[in-house]
């Protein structure tokens, strides 16, 4: 509903031109007829009017991709707008704002009526008194402030079309977003009130796969080439400097936008080739690697150091590894200095306190040279004063534009992101494929789970407002819906799949650790058992389950 | 994992995969990057293998300036950190004296069974805890009574890791990593774990050790059931082991008794000492550096308020203080050509042609110039202008002249600082106050000089005489202010009075009974007293003229630029980052880093821009939660607006993936629930 209420005041204007694209255009031609005939009426209609008429806009106008692209194409050819606006006839700006006044009237009845008329009003009466002063400035002026708002709309009408309502809410407050404040703009964006995003989703499209990506990726030939390469350029000429920081005992932590470990790459290189007769030991470190520990990280170190001859026993906890490291560099004076170059210092798996305060402790050893890249914004975080103190950082700021290429799986983070796990075991073949090399009693515990599932969406239909109880989430609850551990042990143990709990677990486990169900704690405190697919492909694998 | 560097290409020798690794340089294959790079070592090689400053003056520097450079700053650097040093020892070594003897003389038995314990309150100034117990440890290993253990909270997840790293510190500390290794192994009778206290009760005894510190850095972050055990089993040990424990407290005595049970805090009987603030401390550093007789190179005001700003707000100790002064002064030679006429060996003919001519580009020169030709003296400044050898005998000889003047004002502040303090001014004045204030040129006109040259007069004459014994050496020296010296001495002996004489002004004291007293006084006026008025009135005229001439502006001096460095960056930025800012900028506006090659200026968000760039700038523009498949739209519009039928829609959403990604990697977009498909903002620019 949000949708196509934003959407109207945008296109009204531009009535013309889509009529004159007409071909592709009726559906939405419809839409917008049915709300641009009548614009004196429909203030004054009751919200369910509209609503009633919208979902015929939106669902058209949705799925009709071909039509959206035409569109977007008309509002983003700018100059040809200025020609079109170059002239209007009072009357006509007196139609345009009137028409829009009607369309943000529908949209803000459809859904703030209830809760921040008050709000509306004022912002009304602002609006009008907008209005009134435009016309009293005569027509010339007019004319330039709707230019200027008529470029100034075509910059934005992409993210307004696509029915984000905060682009309509621009155009609504007293006071345009662009001069707030930050703190302003934190409590305007977080105004109290209902979520008011439109409902699409992203069933529309079909997401990316891994293999898709990477394609894609290869392909792609980055338009700031260029400029990045210089930027780079303009890090490396830094390098001495950093030799020299290092030499005088500090430590660096480089931080800034995009990957860096293209730079540090390059600045071990550098070292190498600045020192050829006697290499420099470096030691690189990619924090983003999942399970790396600390301990790893100083025995390699300590292996740096002593190359063939390291003690065959270097202990187990990483505060021995350290010590051992001390203790060779404190006997060794004749020890060069080790460089230690670590990526993503800030990443998931180098974050914790401990790991920060033993890497401090590493830093603080003479002749370590430590270097560091962090990527998030509030890394400083990590480190309190006597942290700080130990790892003695001098800080740059290396923005480089880097993609993240190796730093972390892009795709899986996206569908981490959309809450779409279960795309990674490959769909209803993966899963198949799985059950296949499964014993009998697996397989027929999964047609057990699948049915129990499938059955539960049919009830579920039944009752729906239990369904949009749960935060909202409607058609695509299937994500949520599970059976419950203890009943599903409970049939399982009357269809003589399992015998005991212990056999139920271990099946468990296998589907598990193939990522074929997910499991979650409900607020009671249930374990809740679900299969990452969509419906239709549960079904298919129910369907070949019971076949085969 | 695999798939990212088949696909990409990026990893060279799979070290992308690795978490770690040995660096191994990679066969030079015709990549661009290395390609470049291997032009400039190549020169760079020939002449400064093993140098780490680079030549400046567009690389024209020679060689044997580079070495003064070098020389210069190593010289000046190491004198510096030697006064920095004394300063540190000489702040600790009141408490490091207290905690010595305190160790040494107690024992289990002179505190009836109860573990000796010092209770150190160290408040903000948390590294100096650490440099007192290294000095501890020192004095006790270098007398083999014993030694320190060091914990800190991260030593201690359970009782027998805490035990284990006590013991295996203890060890290693004397002995040395192997030394450990062997105390474990070459045992008779059964092998001990890491863990027993009779490894350590063994150790005690093998070493005739007398004292075992075990120290608590921050006690505060110890988990106390852990330490309420470890209290009880050191107390069962102690008639084998001689423990004295030490507590560094950042809160109160009475906060960290509260948290252990009565029956721990009965095991321990100690005292309780206390380290005072690093502002003070800081302070002091800042005087040694700056006001030293022989100073040769000055940080300027900038720099000194950024090192103070951070001192005053407590995010920053005493080292990390002198560090961030260290740096400085590293930048200062490291990039400034005009360094090298610091040098002690510089001398008329190493002058350079590329550095005349950056002498002659500086600010300072200019005005040097102009003054030149105020005082009708235009033969000199053409000579300066086109005699290479002339300029740069005269930029010697105006250095030295400069850093005169530089010692000079310090030692104007100063004197102003201790007379200040003499006088107790309603007005609390700092060394660092002073100083930022005569640095930039301020002192004269400031309220600091008005408080001083109006008590001046108030004074009576045994503070005058102390007053003037703050006094400067360049003013005493001078011939007049001998003579007022010593006319006010033949006045002091022909007065015979037990009151101190007073002058006329005196009557200025604020407090209403004195002046009571005083006016009477006045109305005798005796004799002496007009006499004393007149030293009074000399001294005052002599101070004022002094400091006016004293207390120039450091900007105006000729040749500034090589002897005072006052830039707020890069230091500022390289000690107080701002990483947020800086990304939030990059994403806001890529064009101030990406300079373009080609002049398109753009301020709206376009195609060519990076994708995550405009995906986050249309994420400003949304609300707490957003929709993404409307941000895809939005997303799409952008390219499709651009590229128009050329635009291929999963190339795109590739792009938008990788900037989703990045986003949320930054941790500006998490996963919401509140909706299908939304995610959440969280993140504001500019807050």
């Amino acid at each position: 509903m949000t949708d196509s209420g934003d959407e109207r005041p945008v296109s009204t204007p531009k009535r013309q031109r889509t009529t004159t694209l007409n071909g592709s255009a009726n559906g939405y031609e419809n839409g917008e007829l049915s709300v641009g005939a009548s614009p004196s009426k429909r203030i004054k209609l009751t919200p369910q009017k509209p609503s009633a008429a919208t979902p015929v806009a939106l669902k058209e106008s949705g799925l009709k991709t071909p039509t959206q692209k035409s569109r977007a194409k008309a509002l983003f050819s700018t100059p040809t707008k200025a020609t079109a606006v170059s002239t209007p006839s009072r009357a006509r700006n007196a139609d345009r704002s009137a028409k829009k006044k009607s369309a943000r009237l529908l949209l803000e009845q459809d859904d703030e009526e209830d809760w921040d008329g008050a709000d509306r009003l004022a912002e009304e009466i602002l609006q009008d008194e907008d209005d009134v002063t435009a016309a009293e400035n005569g027509n010339d002026v007019v004319e330039t402030v709707e230019a200027g708002d008529e470029a100034n709309k075509a910059a934005q009408t992409p993210k307004r079309r696509a029915g984000r309502p905060k682009g309509a809410k621009n155009k609504r407050s007293p006071t345009p977003e662009g001069e707030l404040p930050a703190h302003e703009r934190y409590f305007f964006q977080n105004r109290a009130g209902p979520p008011r995003t439109s409902n699409n989703t992203l069933n529309k499209i079909s997401l990316l796969t891994h293999e898709e990506y990477f394609e894609k990726m290869a392909q792609y030939e980055d338009p700031c080439k260029e400029e990045k390469a210089f930027l780079l350029d303009v890090h490396h000429r830094s390098f001495p400097q950093w030799n020299f920081e290092f030499e005088q005992g500090y430590n660096i932590c480089l931080y800034g936008y995009g990957s860096k470990r293209p730079l540090l790459q390059n600045f071990a290189e550098w070292l190498y080739q600045k020192n050829r007769s006697t290499p420099p030991s470096i030691v690189v470190v990619n924090g983003h690697t999942p399970n790396i520990s600390i301990r790893s990280i100083f025995a390699t170190i300590v292996t740096a150091m002593l190359g063939a001859d390291i003690p065959s026993k270097m202990g187990s906890q990483s505060i021995e590894v350290l010590e051992l490291l001390q203790s060779v560099l404190k006997s060794r004076s004749s020890q060069r200095p080790i460089t230690v170059l670590i990526n993503s210092v800030d990443a998931p798996p180098l974050r914790k306190a401990a790991n920060q305060a033993l890497l401090a402790r590493l830093a603080a050893t003479p002749k370590i040279h430590l270097l560091v890249t962090a990527d998030t914004p509030n890394y400083l975080l990590m480190w309190d004063i006597s942290l700080r103190d130990q790892f003695n950082f001098v800080f740059h700021d290396c923005t480089t534009f880097a993609p993240f290429g190796t730093e972390f799986d892009v795709v899986e983070e996206v569908h981490n992101l959309l809450g779409r796990k279960g795309r990674r075991v490959g769909g209803k073949e993966g899963v198949e494929f799985v059950l296949q090399s499964l014993p009998e009693n697996a397989r027929n515990l999964y047609r057990l789970l699948l049915t129990e599932i499938i059955s539960m969406f049919d009830e579920g239909h039944n009752s729906d407002d239990e369904l949009d109880g749960r935060a909202g989430r409607d058609g695509d609850g299937k994500d949520d819906i599970g059976i419950e551990f203890r009943a599903l042990y409970q049939k399982a143990t009357e269809e003589f799949i399992a015998s005991s709990e212990m056999m139920f677990r271990t099946l468990l486990k296998e589907f598990h650790d193939h990522q074929m169900i997910t499991s979650r704690l409900d607020p009671s405190g249930m374990e809740i058992l679900g299969v990452p697919l969509p419906r239709d492909e549960m079904e298919g694998v129910l369907e070949d389950l019971v076949l085969s | 994992m695999e798939l990212d560097t088949e696909t990409q290409g990026v990893a060279k020798d799979g070290s992308n995969t690795q978490g770690v690794y040995i660096y191994q340089p990679a066969k030079p294959h015709g990549e661009r990057p290395s390609k470049r790079r291997k032009v400039q070592p190549e020169n760079k090689e020939q002449k400064t293998e093993s140098h780490l400053f680079v030549p400046l003056l567009d690389g024209e520097e020679n060689e044997s300036s580079i070495e003064l450079r070098y020389n210069a700053y190593q010289q000046l650097w190491s004198t510096q950190e030697k006064k920095i040093q004394e300063t540190l020892n000489d702040v600790d070594s009141e408490v490091l004296e207290n905690v010595l003897s305190f160790v040494r003389s107690t024992s289990h038995q002179t505190y009836d069974g109860c573990i000796p314990t010092a209770l150190i309150t160290v408040g903000s100034n948390v590294s100096s805890l650490g440099r007192l117990l290294s000095k501890l440890n020192d004095q006790l290993t270098a007398s083999e009574e014993g030694g320190v253990v060091i914990l800190e909270s991260g030593d201690a997840p359970n009782l027998k890791a805490t035990l284990k790293n006590i013991i295996r510190a203890a060890i290693t500390n004397t002995e040395g990593n192997d030394g450990y290794q062997k105390f474990l192994t070459d045992r008779e009778g059964p092998r001990l774990l890491g863990y027993d206290l009779d490894l350590l009760g063994d150790y005690v005894k093998r070493k005739g050790a007398k004292k075992l510190v075990v120290a608590f850095r921050d006690s505060e972050a110890f988990d106390p059931n852990i330490l309420i055990d470890l209290l009880s089993l050191l107390s069962s040990w102690l008639d084998r082991i001689p423990f004295t424990l030490l507590f560094g407290i950042s809160t109160s005595v009475e906060l960290f008794e509260g948290r252990l049970p009565r029956s721990s805090v009965a095991l321990l009987r100690g005292r309780y000492f206390e380290i005072h603030g690093a502002s003070n401390c800081v302070d002091r550093m800042y005087e040694r550096l700056q006001a030293d007789q022989n100073g040769r190179f000055w940080l300027g005001r900038n720099i000194t308020g950024v090192l103070f700003e951070k001192s005053n707000d407590y995010f920053q100790t005493p080292e990390a203080f002198s560090r961030t002064v260290k740096y400085a002064y590293m930048t200062h030679f490291f990039a400034n050509p005009l360094a090298m006429l610091l040098s002690d060996e510089v001398s008329v003919n190493r002058q350079q042609v590329k550095l005349c001519e950056a002498i002659r580009n500086l600010p300072s020169f200019r005005r040097f110039c102009e003054h030149l030709l105020d005082d009708a003296s235009p033969e000199q400044v053409h000579s300066l202008l086109e005699n290479d050898e002339f300029l740069f005998q005269q930029s010697l000889k105006y250095i030295e002249i400069g850093q005169q003047q530089m010692r000079g004002i310090f030692k104007a502040v100063k004197a102003i600082h201790l007379c200040l303090k003499g006088m107790d001014v309603r007005k609390k004045s700092t060394m660092s106050d002073l100083s930022i204030r005569a640095l930039s040129g301020e002192l004269q006109d400031s309220t600091y000089m008005d408080d001083l040259l109006r008590g001046l007069k108030t004074l009576n004459s045994s503070m005058l005489k102390e007053f003037l014994s703050f006094m400067p050496q360049d003013l005493t020296n001078c011939p007049e202010f001998q003579e007022i010296k010593s006319d006010f001495k033949a006045l002091l002996q022909t007065y015979q009075g037990t009151e101190p004489l007073r002058s006329e002004y005196d009557s200025h004291n604020s407090v209403v009974q004195q002046r009571v007293k005083l006016s009477r006084g006045k109305a005798k006026l005796p004799q002496q007293n007009i006499e004393y008025t007149k030293v009074i009135d000399r001294v005052h005229a002599l101070s004022e003229r002094y400091f006016v001439e004293t207390l120039v502006r450091p900007q105006e001096l000729f040749l500034h630029e090589a002897f005072l460095l006052d830039m707020k960056n890069p230091l500022k930025e390289t000690f107080s980052p701002r990483p947020r800012f800086a990304i939030e900028r990059a994403l806001a506006s890529p064009f101030d880093y990406l300079i373009s090659m080609s002049d398109r200026t753009e301020a709206k968000i376009s195609a060519r821009q990076p994708a995550t760039a405009i995906l986050y700038q249309l994420y400003l523009e949304s609300g707490a939660l957003v929709n993404v498949y409307d941000l895809w739209q939005a997303f799409y519009a952008v390219f499709e607006s651009e590229q128009g039928n050329a635009c291929d829609e999963r190339m795109t959403m590739t792009l938008f993936y990788r900037a989703v990604s990045e986003l949320k990697a930054l941790g500006m977009l998490k996963s919401s629930r509140k909706k299908v498909d939304h995610a959440a903002k969280s993140a504001w620019i500019g807050l």
